[in-house]
């Protein structure tokens, strides 16, 4: 599990990738670094609905993972080399867990630096709400890297796929269907957010923090066992 | 090797295949890959022949269980090869991508498909595997800078390093200069001779004649031929060829050649080539020129029509 897990890091971890991630994950620190500068631009509440939940949510952590999730089985499968590992004598859910734990690896420090960073900056350095949003920030990486590496495996337009699931599930149906936020990764990332510091994000209707834990790991499971699923049964290029 | 075509040997009754591959079919939408196939492979080299396109990859991916069946059953060493993975201390397979990783170096490869493979001793094993494919010199050097050649030894190395009981290699001389065909040929005779079984797909029948004991002939998705390769021979010198035969005077050369033994049919083209058809090719390579000099006929050249793979593979279907 460990070679595949460092094979998976090397081929996941090119410049142009990292940098491509980077500027992502440094867009919400400077917007909050903006809102700050000038106080009438928007409300904290706004700004938590805004920065916080739509777009470091809702945008940039699940672009930050889709670019390196689908990666982590869509580059072997694209070029011929997933039947190194098929072929090998290893359990299939070692090579779905060590994919994602790379995915992981690779996209959980940059977003999580970047939630960080933004919510150290737009509460002028209150750690209990900077923890939580880290922490939402990494649940979110988590979840996201759980569905996209599946993604990976499961479609050969993994990339477009995942681009409109981001689009319009969970940027327009999630927000603006009632019921829908429900099966949404966002919502549950920002519960728990929410969960561990309970003035935040007020404004929205929570799931409770033990729902939101519960949620973080059974779908990070149910993607994950999708992953082996498809892994078992696939034909393998 | 037994198999469902001709000309068919069969082997002792008592020896256990390697590898038992049951009225396998298997189709993609409505367009059929391989129809209804069945052959036993034993130890030693077997080649899988057959035109591009014919299935040989499709079969070969089932044989390694990397594809699953329509339908029928493949088994090696007596299990089921799909969604196996313990199977695979035993088999090592090369397939025909020749995709590396680019940013490993060459021992760096080798080192990791042996510990995926479970490889104790993995620091010898290496070395071993790298000596055995000639690359020493190479092995610190990034993949991405190896000739095609270098590849796909450094990948057959990676193939070997865990000492595998069967070897399944698709086209596994793609890209070999003439030295490295050699170098592979003794090796692969070497890891037969030790016991090992090696199954091998090429659309080159010369290469298959040179390296396999047995071969598989794959038409259209179906197996056409199985066997030694001698009776396969034999099933190929009996069939009829047509020769074109160009020279100055066709009709007269072909006043005689008609009364040739090795001749069943002559005509005469309308662009003036004369076309015989012979069942006894080698012996209208003797007699034709003879036959010119004594009518004082100028001839210019002599070409076969059909001597495509595709052609040979056709007339065993046919048979």
């Amino acid at each position: 599990m460990l070679s595949i897990y460092r094979l998976t890091l090397r081929q996941l971890s090119s410049p142009g990738r990292v940098g491509i991630m980077f500027v992502l994950a440094i867009m919400p620190v400077v917007i909050a670094a903006m809102v700050l500068a000038d106080n009438d631009t928007m409300s904290l509440t706004e700004f938590e609905q805004f920065v916080l939940s739509t777009m470091l949510a809702g945008s940039i952590v699940p672009l930050v993972v889709l670019a390196i999730a689908t990666s982590a089985f869509g580059n072997e499968i694209e070029d011929r080399t997933l039947a190194n590992l098929t072929l090998a004598p290893i359990p299939r859910w070692r090579i779905a867990a060590a994919k994602l734990l790379a995915s992981i690896t690779i996209a959980g420090p940059l977003v999580v630096l970047s939630a960080v960073a933004t919510a150290h900056v737009a509460f002028l350095g209150e750690w209990n709400a900077t923890i939580a949003v880290a922490a939402g920030a990494a649940a979110a990486v988590v979840m996201y890297a759980s569905l996209f590496v599946w993604l990976g495996l499961a479609s050969a337009q993994a990339v477009g796929v995942g681009l409109l699931y981001i689009v319009l599930w969970e940027g327009f149906f999630a927000q603006f269907v009632a019921g829908v936020r429900l099966l949404s990764i966002r919502y549950y990332a920002v519960a728990l957010m929410h969960g561990l510091d309970e003035r935040r994000f007020e404004v929205y209707d929570h799931a409770s923090l033990a729902a939101a834990i519960v949620m973080t790991s059974l779908v990070t499971g149910g993607f994950l066992l999708l992953a082996i699923r498809r892994l078992r049964r696939m034909d393998v290029p | 090797m037994t198999g469902n075509g001709l000309p068919g040997v069969r082997p002792n009754a008592r020896e256990t295949p390697v590898i038992r591959v049951d009225g396998v079919s298997r189709w993609f939408g409505s367009v059929v890959a391989v129809s209804d196939v069945t052959f036993d492979v034993m130890p030693g080299i077997t080649g899988l022949l057959g035109p591009n396109g014919a299935g040989k990859t499709t079969l070969l991916r089932m044989m390694t269980g990397l594809a699953k069946t329509s339908r029928g059953t493949v088994t090696v060493f007596g299990e089921a090869v799909r969604d196996n993975p313990p199977l695979y201390r035993r088999i090592g397979v090369m397939s025909e991508h020749e995709t590396v990783y680019g940013f490993m170096k060459g021992r760096e490869f080798v080192t990791m498909m042996g510990r995926l493979r479970g490889v104790r001793d993995i620091e010898t094993a290496v070395d071993r595997a790298i000596e055995i494919v000639d690359l020493a010199d190479a092995q610190h050097r990034q993949m991405s800078t190896y000739s095609r050649g270098m590849r796909q030894r450094m990948r057959l190395a990676g193939t070997l390093v865990h000492d595998p009981e069967l070897l399944i290699l698709d086209e596994p001389l793609n890209g070999a200069d003439p030295r490295q065909r050699v170098h592979f040929k003794h090796l692969l005779e070497t890891l037969a001779a030790e016991g090992r079984t090696i199954v091998l797909s090429s659309h080159i029948l010369e290469e298959v004649e040179q390296l396999a004991d047995t071969v598989l002939l794959v038409v259209n998705g179906k197996l056409a031929a199985s066997g030694g390769f001698r009776a396969i021979r034999a099933a190929l010198n009996q069939r009829p060829y047509h020769v074109r035969v160009l020279c100055d005077s066709p009709r007269k050369l072909a006043a005689g050649v008609v009364k040739l033994d090795s001749v069943d049919a002559v005509h005469i083209d309308p662009d003036g080539a004369m076309v015989v058809l012979s069942r006894n090719v080698l012996d209208l390579q003797i007699e034709l020129p003879r036959l010119a000099k004594a009518e004082n006929v100028s001839l210019r050249r002599m070409e076969p029509l059909d001597d495509s793979l595709e052609s040979v593979f056709g007339y065993l279907v046919e048979t």
